[in-house]
């Protein structure tokens, strides 16, 4: 569905991502792996458009994308819902969601199917559906920030570090969503810090380190790599 | 009362203007994250496109303002893509040098196509007339009005539809309207549209009372200035309200302190406002 082929990345002349690999199956969870800089952020800005890639291709469903505008990749069905979330702070729960589903405004009764289901999925903001995300938790607002990624309806969601500042007991939670909207059809590609519960939930990952791509392999063969489980899982 | 009431009305007139100025100035910010401060020139262009439609091509008034507003509009989206888009990636310098210099290149420009003089625009609404025991021209009683229909148009679009929620979305967030799928060129485009229009529009209402020559803009941009600091820098509710806090000032700072003073009286608040409130009266929780 997705494939990076030998992308690289440069910002001026540091080189953020070295010739990286990555294939992404229809109906798979894929996750990335790494620490802090070690580069998965900027594999999913470039895939969205954000960052130009020095080198390589990116190709989504037969087609070269590695060109296109950002808001073209998301007109495709190509989501991001990014780290640091990116909301629109002084607009409404509500507000925010309908802006997700900016690509599908002339469709009433699709956006309202889509709200009702990011409802289900996170009943707190139908609760708080009138509130200023910005005056939202950091859990609520990334319930909201995924809701908003869900009501363009995408073929493949990119999560970037979902779980990042959210209390033990919500990262559950969200990891079971991220399953559940797996299930209900929709390929995700996620880049976690958290190895263990991402590992747990994913088909296959990668590794990064500085950069580019050190392992990688299916969920099974990552908890099973010594190096790894070591470096990211602990005991 | 009545004298007092008087100066509220002409304090509402000035204010329509200011706001409308201010709205422009106030729209292109939240988008470019920089002042323009070409933005009096735009106001300026506007007085005379709409003078100049009436006096050399007979257009009425309203035709005139109509045809000046899309000129202008059109104008500020060529500034935006021959100017401020290629230096989208620069510092933030960059676009206010080039707002400077695109603010020398118009004035220079009006002189040499409409020359230096003081020039008095016409208007089919010069009449007097009589509301509840006041007395005003009746191209002020259209300013006021006018302004609030636009205000009103422009509130609904904004908050009410898909496109106009594109700009507030840009402005609170670039990176995340571009990932909602928003094309960031075509808001940026728009909202040179609008704010031009805006300006067209302000000037062309304003000008049968004022004059219209190349310095026009000058005072009016420096006070949108103040008007925008004074509302928050990027808040609309903030531009209409400063706007109108600052024609009251001035009509009522007018009668009561001196008329020589009236223009001093924004800078006055400016200091007050920067002294007391650095961030804006109107600047809401979790606004950056």
């Amino acid at each position: 569905m997705l494939e990076l082929r030998n992308v690289s990345v440069q910002y001026g002349s540091f080189t953020a991502v070295q010739n990286v690999n990555i294939h992404v199956h229809e109906g798979e969870i894929v996750v990335l792996l790494g620490s802090n800089g070690a580069g998965k952020s900027t594999v999913f800005r470039t895939i969205s458009g954000l960052n130009k890639l020095s080198k390589g291709e990116i190709v989504f469903k037969g087609n070269r994308i590695d060109r296109y505008s950002p808001d073209r990749i998301v007109q495709l069905g190509i989501v991001q819902c990014a780290e640091g979330r990116k909301l629109f702070s002084r607009m409404t729960v509500y507000e925010n969601l309908l802006m997700g589903a900016y690509i599908h405004r002339k469709e009433k009764e699709k956006i309202k199917q889509s709200l009702n289901h990011v409802y289900e999925l996170f009943p707190i903001l139908k609760e708080k559906r009138n509130d200023l995300a910005g005056a939202l938790s950091g859990g609520q607002q990334q319930m909201l920030a995924i809701g908003r990624a869900l009501m363009s309806r995408p073929k493949l969601l990119l999560l970037d570090e979902p779980s990042i500042g959210l209390a033990p007991l919500i990262v559950e939670q969200m990891f079971q969503i991220i399953k559940q909207i797996n299930k209900e059809g929709t390929t995700i590609l996620l880049a976690e810090q958290n190895a263990h519960a991402a590992l747990h939930i994913a088909h296959k990952g990668y590794v990064f380190e500085n950069g580019t791509i050190a392992v990688q392999g299916t969920s099974q063969e990552l908890f099973a790599n010594d190096n790894v489980h070591k470096a990211y899982i602990g005991t | 009362m009545e004298f007092f009431i008087q100066q509220l009305l002409n304090g509402l007139t000035v204010g329509s203007v200011y706001s409308l100025v201010a709205l422009g100035l106030t729209l292109v910010y939240g988008i470019l994250h920089i002042p323009n401060f070409a933005h009096g020139a735009l106001y300026m262009m506007g007085g005379y496109v709409t003078l100049t439609m009436m006096s050399k091509s007979g257009l009425p008034y309203w035709l005139a303002i109509v045809i000046s507003m899309i000129v202008i509009g059109t104008l500020g989206v060529l500034l935006e893509r021959l100017v401020f888009y290629p230096l989208r990636d620069a510092p933030p310098l960059h676009d206010k040098i080039a707002a400077i210099g695109i603010l020398l290149f118009l004035e220079a420009f009006a002189q040499f196509v409409w020359g230096a003089d003081y020039q008095t625009m016409p208007t089919p609404y010069g009449k007097v007339v009589n509301l509840f025991g006041l007395t005003l021209t009746a191209q002020r009683l259209l300013i006021i009005t006018s302004t609030i229909a636009i205000m009103v148009l422009l509130y609904f679009f904004l908050k009410k539809t898909f496109i106009g929620a594109t700009i507030i979305a840009m402005s609170q967030n670039r990176e995340g309207a571009n990932l909602v799928g928003i094309n960031i060129n075509k808001v940026a485009m728009m909202t040179f549209m609008i704010s031009g229009s805006l300006a067209a529009l302000a000037a062309s209402l304003a000008s049968p009372i004022n004059l219209v020559f190349p310095g026009m803009g000058h005072l009016v941009i420096l006070k949108a200035f103040v008007i925008i600091i004074l509302g928050g820098m990027g808040s609309v509710p903030g531009a209409i309200i400063g706007g109108y806090i600052l024609g009251f000032s001035e009509s009522l700072g007018a009668t009561y302190i001196s008329n020589d003073y009236k223009d001093i009286i924004a800078f006055v608040i400016l200091v007050i406002i920067l002294t007391i409130k650095p961030t804006g009266l109107f600047v809401r929780r979790g606004q950056s």
